[in-house]
């Protein structure tokens, strides 16, 4: 009797470790789709979900609750890079070979807006803060270009900061001639100037490639850059920056409803500060 | 021969230099032009320059903190401006908000000038652009407009 419960215990043991080693491969690759990867870029969307803009695609996260958002159908196959919200919480998805999309929330379907570019080797995009029609994108080659229609027209408004823009903000902080600034992250730091393009000027002396930056829409003076990696604040503005203490090299970053700031990482977790001013995971 | 081409010269000469960028003649203007020049040269040309040129590094700050004035020519950013804006900041003046300082850099003339008189110096402004400049601020004005008028 002995003999024959352990034959049976043997036989699930072996059981246990062939179906291990089968779904074992396929575990550590779901680990991988949502875990590990730096995070590219992030928003919000009208529920407050956050999305996350990974190289394995598109999440909305809210609470436990991760739903994936299928990419833009593009020919190209060029990745996004660059995201951004519309003041009526559109989203919108961009990337050079890929030019800019927004998401159709009823149909869930990518609009391509890219009719009227001159070509589509978009590196930044920016929504206009108030204004929900109104958009910006950064082409490289071509200079900034602006829509006051959602997309369907854009006319070349500037050639922007002299340096290649690598991450474009609009905010509505008070003061402009115009409706906002425009913030663009560049390499050589961040550069500054009212929405009417006057003039672009270094927003203070925070030197080194911009890789994303945002603003606090409850205190537009507060504005957050990314440089190698390091959080930086300003509470100006712009005028002067603060470089903030993170465990962890940040690559995005965005103002949640809920959560407040929230930083995406290089190793792919997303981080928010609690009451005390700890980061801790915003779990997925 | 000598007959006709003295009149000629005098009637191609005014479009042949606008054509080449000097500054406009005011006996060429048209009148509206004419007093905006002479209204820009009473209260304007001293900070914003003769030629609508502005100040030496009128993009960054001088030693006070404020921002000089800038030019008005095609080399600066006036031409982006809508004609509404353009009325604003004449009339009631101007601070940059990065300024160190409190005042008005750029003064209000709503107490000095009609606003009449505040459309001509607009009027005059628009000389100092080149076509495409008049052209995106004309459709500036536009948009500003339509996006102003009730639907």
């Amino acid at each position: 009797m002995k003999a024959k419960v352990y034959r049976l215990n043997s036989g699930v043991s072996r059981l246990f470790l062939f179906a291990l080693i089968a779904v074992m491969p396929g575990l550590v690759q779901a680990q991988s789709a949502t875990d590990g990867q730096a995070v590219k870029a992030l928003t919000t969307d009208a529920s407050g979900a956050l999305l996350v803009l990974r190289n394995s695609g598109l999440l909305a996260v809210e609470g436990q609750s991760t739903t994936e958002i299928p990419l833009p159908p593009s020919d190209s196959g060029a990745p996004p890079r660059s995201m951004a919200k519309g003041a009526d919480e559109s989203l919108y998805l961009a990337g050079p070979g890929l030019g800019i999309w927004r998401y159709d929330n009823a149909s869930k379907r990518w609009q391509s807006l890219n009719d009227t570019l001159p070509d589509l080797g978009i590196t930044a995009i920016a929504a206009h803060a108030t204004q929900a029609e109104t958009l910006y994108v950064y082409l490289g080659e071509s200079g900034m270009f602006r829509s006051r229609d959602g997309g369907a027209e854009w006319v070349k408004v500037d050639s922007g900061p002299r340096e290649p823009v690598q991450a474009f903000l609009h905010s509505d902080m008070p003061g402009s001639m115009e409706s906002g600034w425009l913030f663009a992250g560049t390499t050589r730091g961040v550069a500054r100037s009212m929405d009417c393009f006057c003039f672009w000027g270094d927003a203070g002396e925070l030197r080194g490639t911009v890789t994303a930056i945002d603003y606090d829409p409850s205190a537009p003076e507060n504005v957050y850059a990314v440089i190698e990696g390091q959080l930086h604040h300003s509470s100006d503005g712009g005028e002067t920056w603060v470089g903030l203490e993170i465990p962890q090299a940040i690559t995005a970053l965005t103002f949640s409803p809920k959560e407040g700031l929230v930083v995406g990482t290089e190793n792919g977790d997303l981080l928010s500060r609690n009451a005390s001013g700890e980061w801790v995971p915003v779990h997925e | 021969m000598n007959k006709w081409f003295v009149p000629l010269v005098l009637l191609v000469a005014p479009a042949l230099l606008m054509a080449g960028g000097a500054p406009p003649n005011s006996d060429s203007l048209p009148t509206e032009v004419a007093k905006g020049r002479q209204i820009y040269e009473q209260y304007c040309a001293a900070c914003h320059g003769w030629q609508g040129e502005g100040a030496a590094n009128w993009n960054k700050p001088d030693e006070k903190g404020e921002m000089p004035p800038p030019p008005h020519d095609e080399t600066g950013h006036t031409w982006r401006h809508s004609d509404a804006m353009l009325f604003r900041m004449i009339a009631e003046g101007w601070r940059h908000p990065f300024n160190k300082t409190d005042r008005l850099a750029m003064p209000a003339f709503e107490d000095t000038l009609t606003d009449e008189e505040i459309q001509w110096v607009i009027e005059y402004l628009r000389t100092l652009w080149t076509d495409d400049q008049r052209r995106y601020q004309q459709n500036e004005s536009q948009d500003i407009n339509q996006a102003e008028s009730p639907s």
